[in-house]
């Protein structure tokens, strides 16, 4: 009962939430320096096409039409004409989403699964020298700029080492197939695989330094010390007690930051010249190329209010404690 | 054959200025199978240490430097941490912590944790049986037994405690420790919760030691009682003596300070001064800057346990003079006329003082 009303009721707020993310949206590009017409329309037309073309877009409506437009447009996925591209943005947009995804996705699951674990030991070997080992380790990869890491393991595994590709996604002349095996294919995990560790190096250290933390808390807890009077292997308590307690604030910054990933890693995208939304994005701005920044800006808003949800409800099934009012 | 035996055991606490507290200092006593023994002492008196030796659940910064705890013959200080776990931990000896709120795993059912305290304990228990076992527990224990499938959260203080009972009596142990297991409820349930700790360990024979501070949680449910002063047991004897005919300044004391139910005179007196500090005490009886009675022997030699009648030792050099520490300590004058501090050290400043 409870869950159902929690779960229906955490829908109701994304929708909120939607909702007010689209409008800052459209305001935001209504309220660009410059008139809007230019950078919606494509340069170079006679006056009476420009004429037409606005009168088509409806930038002679009134503000609110003008607005109902753009949310009709937006659930339909009509984005609007490139600047930079000349064709449609969803023609290109969701090809880099994709590649994205993958570089985005793989480095984060990599970061945290080896945060969590290097964090929860780390916790629970308390003064030792692996924690301090792996304190400064994870301290000198979060410091560490993207770009740098980027160079030293392009130098390494590349210049010198010549195990993987300097660059790029897909060998060059090479059929990679259709659909979802464009991206399961050796040569494609072959040439993310560099871009994913740098990725995963920058990434890891959050978890591991948080669930370090929590840990830290969790073990003084008088439930640990139960388990340990209970004569319970030191694995099972470290896992199945101590991990498992601190691992809930990892899911709401895994959250958080998955959705920062998206667009944040234009970096990584630039050294490995991977073809991806964090480029674009830096692109599109840079070219005042408004309908490929808008879109976007409205699927990496999309993805943290969705990832956002998708914690609220792992959060139900990682602790009990969760009031479902 | 005797059930546990503590022989002159010492526990030192390594602070970070790397001074030691002599937490638990020269500490023997034993238990014998069923029976239930009281730690009484104020905070910070090292009946918790003493406990947590005897399980070995010390902190990082504790250790055990000397002494002897002997479970049925096996020597306890000596185990291997595996074996320790494998032989001693919960399937022997089994512990009542404080706050039974804390005590469970906030992400897993109580039921759950019972089960799984019995199935690693005994490889060939399903976990269905194990359940049944926990529902059984819980029926014992006048918990609804579909309340295993329940979070600790959901229960109450009263209820959890009782949870945390069965769980201590999942694997049928020869000896709880309960430390303190009533002081965080509510008076009224407080009461309920010792009668079933005491009908419990009858009907399972265990045996039990009971921590506590508070006078009156022993005098009704220990057999023996050991008062437990500045991380040394300053007398021990069973309950009737400890209560009604005791020996030691500082028992006097603590019966003062608790209200007796059956005595209309109601005056409670309290023995003035704060424990002493376990770094590095020094020579002399640890309970001589509060004590009324403290006389030169007692600042300068420390006194060592003496056997009055068969099973009571008292650690007191005026011990002998039972009749007239008796008399005195009932009297309110005595607790607020004693000058408290070391008077081959302190008196002659204060002296000067006064000048």
């Amino acid at each position: 009962m409870g869950l159902r009303a929690y779960v229906l009721r955490r829908i109701g707020q994304l929708l909120l939430t939607y909702f007010v993310f689209l409008t800052i949206l459209f305001v935001l590009f209504r309220m660009m320096p410059g008139d809007p017409t230019s950078v919606f329309i494509l340069e170079g037309l006679p006056a009476e096409a420009r004429e037409e073309r606005i009168e088509e877009l409806g930038f002679n409506d009134p503000l609110y039409i003008q607005y109902f437009d753009y949310m009709r447009q937006l659930m339909t996925g009509e984005f609007g004409d490139s600047i930079i591209y000349r064709e449609p943005v969803v023609n290109i947009i969701w090809d880099k989403v994709a590649n994205t995804l993958f570089l985005m996705g793989s480095s984060l699951i990599l970061a945290y699964t080896i945060g969590i674990l290097g964090g929860a030991l780390m916790g629970w070997y308390r003064g030792t020298r692996f924690e301090k080992i792996g304190i400064v380790g994870v301290l000198t990869a979060r410091s560490s700029p993207e770009f740098w890491i980027g160079i030293i393991l392009l130098s390494v595994f590349v210049f010198w080492l010549g195990w993987f590709p300097a660059a790029g996604m897909r060998t060059v002349g090479l059929d990679s197939g259709e659909g979802i095996w464009r991206f399961l294919n050796r040569d494609f995990l072959w040439h993310l695989f560099l871009p994913m560790l740098t990725g995963a190096i920058f990434f890891t250290a959050t978890p591991a330094l948080l669930m370090r933390n929590t840990m830290l808390d969790v073990l003084d807890e008088d439930y640990i010390e139960v388990k340990e009077a209970e004569g319970l292997p030191e694995r099972r308590i470290l896992y199945r007690h101590a991990a498992r307690n601190s691992i809930l604030p990892v899911v709401t910054v895994l959250a958080i930051v998955t959705g920062a990933a998206m667009g944040g890693s234009v970096i990584i995208e630039t050294v490995f010249n991977w073809d991806g939304m964090g480029r674009a994005i830096v692109d599109a701005v840079n070219r005042r190329d408004l309908p490929l920044a808008m879109a976007a800006f409205f699927i990496m808003g999309s993805l943290v209010i969705f990832m956002n949800f998708v914690a609220d409800i792992a959060y139900v099934y990682l602790d009990p404690r969760v009031e479902y009012e | 054959m005797t059930l546990l035996e503590v022989e002159n055991l010492r526990t030192y606490y390594t602070e970070d200025d790397g001074g030691l507290v002599r937490a638990a200092d020269d500490v023997s006593f034993s238990i014998e199978p069923g029976e239930t023994l009281g730690l009484v002492g104020e905070s910070g008196s090292g009946k918790t240490t003493i406990a947590k030796s005897i399980i070995r659940l010390l902190a990082d910064n504790a250790e055990i430097v000397d002494g002897s705890i002997t479970h049925r013959g096996t020597e306890i200080t000596d185990l291997s941490k595996k074996a320790l776990n494998r032989e001693i931990r919960w399937s022997e000896i089994s512990m009542i912590p404080q706050n039974a709120m804390n005590a469970f795993d906030p992400v897993y059912t109580v039921g759950e944790q019972i089960v799984e305290v019995i199935t690693v304990h005994e490889r060939g228990t399903s976990t269905a049986e194990a359940m049944e076992r926990a529902r059984q527990l819980f029926e014992d224990l006048g918990i609804d037994p579909d309340r295993v499938d329940d979070y600790p959260h959901q229960f109450s203080g009263g209820m959890a405690q009782r949870a945390m009972i069965a769980l201590a009596l999942a694997l049928n142990p020869s000896l709880i420790l309960a430390d303190e297991p009533t002081t965080a409820l509510d008076v009224v349930i407080q009461d309920r919760i010792l009668e079933t700790i005491k009908r419990m360990q009858e009907e399972y024979d265990s045996a039990m030691i009971l921590i506590t501070h508070d006078m009156s949680v022993v005098a009704e449910t220990c057999d023996r009682i050991a008062v437990v002063y500045g991380g040394r047991i300053v007398e021990i004897g069973d309950a009737e003596t400890i209560i009604d005919d005791p020996r030691h300044p500082y028992t006097l004391g603590l019966r003062n300070a608790f209200p007796d139910i059956t005595a209309d005179d109601q005056a409670l007196i309290s023995i003035p001064g704060t424990p002493p500090d376990l770094v590095d005490p020094g020579e002399g009886c640890r309970f001589a800057p509060r004590c009324p009675f403290a006389d030169e022997e007692c600042w300068e030699v420390t006194p060592h346990p003496v056997e009055y009648e068969p099973g009571h030792l008292v650690e007191c050099h005026r011990a002998d003079e039972k009749a007239f520490l008796q008399a005195e300590a009932e009297k309110r004058e005595t607790w607020l006329g004693q000058e408290v501090g070391d008077p081959t050290a302190d008196r002659a400043p204060v002296e000067e003082v006064d000048d």
